[in-house]
Formats: C-alpha cells, structure tokens, sequence
C-alpha cells in the first residue's frame, strides 16, 4: 500500500532507537514519542491547543477566503478597482508575512486579534491572485450566452462568473490552508499562550523532546488530513468539473 | 412603410479604425417576416456570425439601425435567444439547470418553471438525462440542451450560428430534423448562419448569400417547396436545383477572394 | 503616463500614511512616518549596521537553497524515472508537504545549535519539498518520444537522466526554483526571528523589543527587497538559462 514506506521508515527509526545507535538525547524513540502523543490525547490537553489553534487559522482564512474572492472578482471586471488595488497587493506581496507578526502585536496587542489578522493578511493575496485570473479568464460566450437570456450586468457576477471561476479560485484556496498553518505556528511560536505551536515551542524549550515531536506529528497529520477533506470535498462540490488529480 | 418583423437598415461594422480598420460588413439592408426561417450563407469571413451578433446584441454597428418588432435593438435580451457553436452550456449547471437557467432569471415561479423545463426536456428528447452536467454528454446532446436553454426562455426570434458546425454529419442530419420539427411545431422567427449550402436549403424558408469580406447581401433565394421532417430531400431535383444555383452564387465570391 | 498612474495608488497609501502617522492619528511609536523610516533605512546603510544581518541572512538563504536544489533535482529526477525511488519516496514528500517545516525548529536548534546551521538545515528542509516535488512531476509527464530517441542512440540509464531527462524536465524544475528562493528567504527570516542571534531577522525583533520602531520597520523593508531582488533575479535568470525552450514538452 502507499503508507508502505512511512511504515518502514517508522520501524527502522523504532529499531535504532532500541539497538541504541540513536542515542536517546538526540531524538527520542518512536515508542516514547508515540506515548507522549497518547498521554497528550487522553489528558484532553491536546484538544484545548488544537483548538484555540485552529479558532484563530481559522478565522484568519475564512476573513481572507470570503474577502479575497469578492475583491478578486471585482478587480476582474471593474478596471479601475484593478488599477487602484493591484500595485498595493504588489507592495504586500514581496513581505514576508510572518515577518509583519512583531508589528501586529506591538500594534494590536498580543492576543487572538493580531494573529488573526497576520494570518487573513497572508491568505487574502493568494485568493485574491486566483480569483483574479479565474474571474478574468470565463470564457465571453459564457457572458453572452447568460446575457441573451435575460442576467442583468449585477446578476452577471454572481451567477456565472463566479462558478464558473471556481476552479482557479479552488486552486488559491487550497494555497490558503497551507499559508494559513504556516503563519498560525510562526505567530504561536513568537508569542502565545495557547495553541500547537506554543506546545512545541515551549515543549522544545524544556527539553521535552517527545513531547514536542508528538505534537509536531499531531500538526503533519491534521495538515495533511485538512487538505485531503478539503480536496474530497472539491471533488463533490464540484463534480461538473473535469477535475485532473 | 411599417417595419418587418426584425429590420436591419444600412447596417456596417468596422473593427478598428483608421489606417487599421477592417470592415466587416457594409450597408446591410434586411427584412425579416415573422415566422420565417431564414438561413445565410456565404464564403469563411464574410461577417454572418458578426450579423448575428449585431441582431444578438453582443455586438454595436458602426452605422445602420437594427429594429426587432419595430423597437430598436441595443443589447442582449431574451426577446432575440441564441444558440453558440459549443461551449454554451454553462458547466456547473445539470441539463435542467441549465434549461432552467433563464426562467431563474425571470424569477418564474418554482412549479412553473419545472414544468416549462420538464417540456423542453422531452421536446429535445432528453429524458432520462436530467441531472447530467453538460461534460457527461456528447457534442450532439449539448446542442440539444442550448437549444432547448433558449427555447424555454420563448424568444421572439431565435438566432443560431451555425450550431451543428461541430458535430459529425450523421448527428447534424439528425439535429437538423429535430430543429425542423420544433419549428414545424412552433413557428417560430429564425435566423440562422451556416457555411453549408445543404444545411441552408433544408432549412431555411428563404436563403440569404452574403458576399466576401466585407460581407453585403448579395442574394436572396426563396424555396418554393417544403422540406418535410424524414425527408429524403437529395432525391428531390427542386431541391439540388436550388442548392446548385445557391452554391453557384457562393462560390463566385468565394472565387472572389481567392483571384 | 501608465508608469504614474500604476504607482498612483502606491503613492497615496504612503503619503496618507505619512500625514496619519505625523497627525498622531495612530500610535507614531507603532506606525513611524513613512518619511522617518526611509531617513533610518539610509542611516543604516550609512552606519554600517545593516551589512552583517544582511549578509547573514542571504547567505543562509541562498545556503539552505543551494542544498535542497543540489539535493532535491537529483532525487526528484530519479524518482520520476525509477518506480523504486518513486514508491519509496512519493509517500513521504506527500505526506510531508502540509506539515509546517517551521514547527521544527525547536528540533532543530536541538540538533544544530543556535546559529546558522539550524537556520541552513531548516531552509535546506524547507526548499527541498518543492524541488523534488516539481522535479518529480517534471520528469513524470515527459513524451516518451524523447527518451525513446535517445535510447536507440545508446544512451544508458544513468546518462539518460542527465543528458535527457534533465533539460527537458528544467521548464518544471525552474518552476520549483522560483518557488524555492522565495521559501528561502521567508525561512531564514522566521529561523532569525524565532531562535536569536543574527540576521535581518533578529535585527527586527531586536529593533521592537528596544523599542526602536524605525529600525525594526527598515529591516522589515530590507528583508522585502532582498526577497524581491532574488525572486527577481531568479526570474531573470530563467530567460538566459531556458532560452532554448519552446514550451510544449
């Protein structure tokens, strides 16, 4: 099966950590990070970081995604939206996002807002790029055909024009979640008090090594899950589309 | 004099302008009874699908007025329904949306509008293929669903540029009947663009040939015989006789531009 | 004249933000005039404070990148011609690629120290999923045409993977390069942030806990045109080195 070579990748990490050539102070053995991972879960502990983590990525990408795709569309159609909007998305785009988490801090405190807002920065240019090109790109006898039966210019935007850009906008989305957990754990790490990244950080720092590996592992795995749900449920929604994955 | 049904005066389109301008059409003078079905015809270039646009509305002419029941004609609208080449079909919606798509934006009462989709569904003979999007169904059964998305919207005229050019001949044989059929049934205005000078003669009423770039009419040819749905119409010598003088007359243009 | 009006925009934002900031409409001690930011900006260059965290941060960056092309071409190459590699490695990029590289860096401190090699190895980590993964997918979709061509001209196995397999595949691996440099540069900054010392980096974070606002924000501006300047210079680079490729492979 697929996961065959993670499985044999796993034992052989078990089996030098037994037969001590991994010495214990470098990394722990799988068995021990795997019961930190366990106590984590049974203690509930790891549930309450989850999520505190995922309210705030969360936020931060639904404020992105629901603003970034009307702003996309928009500037698609309306020129001087374009030409007003897009050199300051420029601006933005060469800056580093979580290099601006320091700012939004000293600016908007430490709390949940200044991270939900760095985050919702670093999604919004990724949607609002695909939505761009996936609003500017509907094919005009699409437009036309819409027109010839009746859609009013307004009407336009949301009944064909946004459908029919869904796919590019999918593609931006999907960017999103991945921009969305990097930032989240870089503004846990710099400063919090809850979340997975303040666990590892603060895990790290003590030296709980299997601790903090354990949930490292915990954030691979939702990641990886978050991105297969969502692509499961691209697939559904969107099943009039040839989709090629 | 009162106005035909759908009027086309001293119309022009010229694409650019200056040194650069192309002209596409010039000086079109057009009248159209209702419930004729008129096709044009003539040689690659000569603007018939840009005449369609402009009755469409898609398109503004550089000169000339075009009048649809005696009300001049300024953008798109149900009242002039079209049907494109391919890729029409809007491609998230199934079959009935996308039959359904124009009552929706008529705001048509729910059952109503499922009973005119449901109609319009078995008038096309696509029943059993409701809830396919239109990438499960074949070229032929694509055009069915367009022409059935514009019928259900009751145009006063319908336009269509050259719907069956991207089908294989068997499925246009079969296409062509069943827009005979619905015409037969409805007797409903159209205009209708093809390059084929058979298709044209099996279906059009009157026949328009248009000249080379930039495109006038240049001929009108009226069939005096009916083309019945099934019909063999090769065997009938009226009809090769009409086809032969009518691709005469295109081909001398299509000379035209070659010489 | 397009040239003003595209930059139009630009100009307002930062002239409001000047006037905003100068009439004490929000926090100068957080957002500085723009004006003030600049004249600090040139003071460093002046005084001499800016070259090391810059030179810091560059070299790991282009470090960290350097490794994971030089690692992740090969590797990628071979796993989209060889079934083995493929099915030994495919899993584990995949599974590997949402997982935020950045949560390790605790790890990695652990591992490599405060200084530049974790920074390095982080990057290096981080760069080399999009290399080996656009390598991958690069080398997968080749025509067969191409290397059936050169296999009845005798060329090996080994030897097909570079003379032709390569080239052809370096549309998709530049694509991964574009998308590499700018993770290089986003990683240093993080590493430098997050786990001290030196760099552009830790000037900033440096700058904000002393409260000098100014510098931090000159250093925000340096780490945004270094990450455009080698974005860019990537860019241009793909002109020269691609000449030759007409795109339909």
């Amino acid at each position: 099966m697929r996961l065959l070579p993670l499985f044999i990748i796993v034992a052989a990490w078990q089996a030098a950590s037994s037969a001590g050539w991994l010495p214990k102070a470098l990394l722990p053995s799988f068995w021990e990070v795997a019961s930190a991972l366990g106590a984590l879960v049974s203690s509930g502990e790891i549930f309450r970081h989850t999520a505190s983590s995922f309210a705030r990525a969360g936020a931060g990408f639904a404020i992105a995604v629901i603003g970034g795709i009307a702003l996309g569309i928009v500037m698609a159609r309306v020129k001087a939206v374009q030409r007003a909007v897009e050199p300051v998305l420029l601006l933005i785009y060469p800056v580093p996002k979580p290099a601006l988490i320091p700012l939004f801090m000293i600016w908007l405190g430490i709390g949940d807002v200044s991270k939900v807002t760095v985050i919702a920065l670093a999604c919004l240019l990724p949607v609002v790029v695909a939505s761009f090109n996936g609003a500017r790109s509907v094919d005009d006898v699409l437009l036309w055909s819409a027109r010839a039966r009746g859609t009013s210019e307004h009407r336009l935007l949301w009944r064909v024009v946004l459908p029919a850009a869904l796919p590019q906008i999918a593609a931006g989305v999907r960017t999103a979640i991945a921009i969305a957990i990097i930032v989240l754990v870089s503004s846990e790490f710099i400063s919090a008090e809850t979340g997975l990244g303040y666990l590892i950080f603060s895990y790290g720092g003590v030296g709980a090594d299997d601790a903090m590996l354990a949930v490292v592992i915990w954030l691979g795995a939702l990641g990886y899950l978050l991105d297969r749900l969502y692509l499961a449920g691209l697939r559904r929604a969107m099943s009039w589309h040839a989709f090629a994955h | 004099m009162p106005d035909a049904y759908l009027e086309l005066r001293a119309v022009a389109m010229q694409y650019g302008s200056g040194a650069q301008a192309v002209a596409a059409l010039q000086a079109i003078d057009l009248a159209i009874e209702e419930r004729e079905f008129v096709t044009i015809v003539g040689p690659s270039g000569c603007g018939k699908s840009t005449l369609l646009y402009l009755v469409g509305g898609f398109l503004r002419p550089t000169a000339g007025t075009l009048g649809l029941r005696g009300r001049p004609i300024t953008g798109p609208g149900p009242d002039r329904g079209i049907v494109f080449q391919r890729y029409s079909l809007f491609p998230w919606l199934t079959v009935r949306g996308n039959i359904g798509y124009g009552l929706d934006e008529k705001a048509v009462p729910r059952r109503e509008r499922d009973r005119i989709v449901d109609e319009h569904v078995r008038l096309v003979h696509l029943e059993g293929f409701e809830e396919r999007y239109p990438r499960e169904l074949s070229g032929g059964m694509q055009q069915r669903v367009a022409l059935a998305q514009t019928l259900a919207c009751q145009p006063d005229i319908l336009l269509m540029d050259e719907p069956f050019g991207a089908l294989d001949a068997q499925t246009r044989r079969i296409l062509q009947d069943e827009v005979r059929r619905i015409w037969q049934r409805d007797r409903r205005t159209v205009l209708f663009v093809t390059h084929d000078v058979e298709e044209a003669v099996a279906l059009g009423t009157r026949i328009v040939v248009m000249s080379a770039r930039p495109g006038r009419v240049k001929q009108i040819f009226t069939r005096g015989f009916d083309v019945a749905v099934g019909d063999e119409f090769e065997a009938n010598p009226a009809f090769t006789d009409l086809k032969l003088r009518i691709w005469r007359s295109v081909k001398e243009e299509v000379d035209a531009v070659r010489a | 004249m397009p040239l003003l009006i595209r930059i139009a925009p630009v100009a307002l934002v930062l002239a409001a933000w000047e006037l905003v900031s100068r009439a004490a409409l929000v926090n100068p001690h957080v957002f500085p005039p723009v004006s003030e930011i600049a004249l600090r900006w040139v003071a460093l260059f002046v005084d001499g404070r800016i070259y090391l965290p810059l030179w810091e941060t560059v070299w790991r960056a282009l470090a960290g990148f350097a490794v994971a092309v030089a690692i992740g071409v090969p590797l990628g190459l071979l796993m989209g011609r060889v079934r083995a590699a493929e099915w030994f490695f495919e899993p584990l990029f995949s599974f590997g690629f949402p997982l935020p590289k950045i949560a390790l860096i605790p790890l990695y401190v652990h591992w490599f120290g405060l200084f530049s090699l974790s920074k390095v190895m982080l990057i290096s980590t981080d760069c080399l999923f999009p290399m080996v993964l656009f390598t991958y997918h690069g080398a997968r979709g080749l025509s067969p045409v191409y290397l059936w061509s050169a296999q009845s001209r005798g060329t090996g196995r080994v030897r097909m993977l570079w003379r032709v397999v390569l080239p052809l595949s370096a549309a998709s691996i530049y694509d991964g390069i574009q998308v590499a440099i700018v993770v290089a540069v986003l990683v240093a900054v993080v590493s430098e942030m997050v786990s001290g010392s030196t760099g552009l980096g830790q000037l900033m974070i440096r700058s904000y806990r002393f409260g000098d606002v100014r510098t931090a924000f000159a250093a925000l501006v340096t780490i945004s045109l270094v990450g455009y300047a080698l974005y860019s210079a990537v860019q241009w680079l793909r002109g020269r080195l691609l000449f030759w490729h007409t795109g339909d492979v």
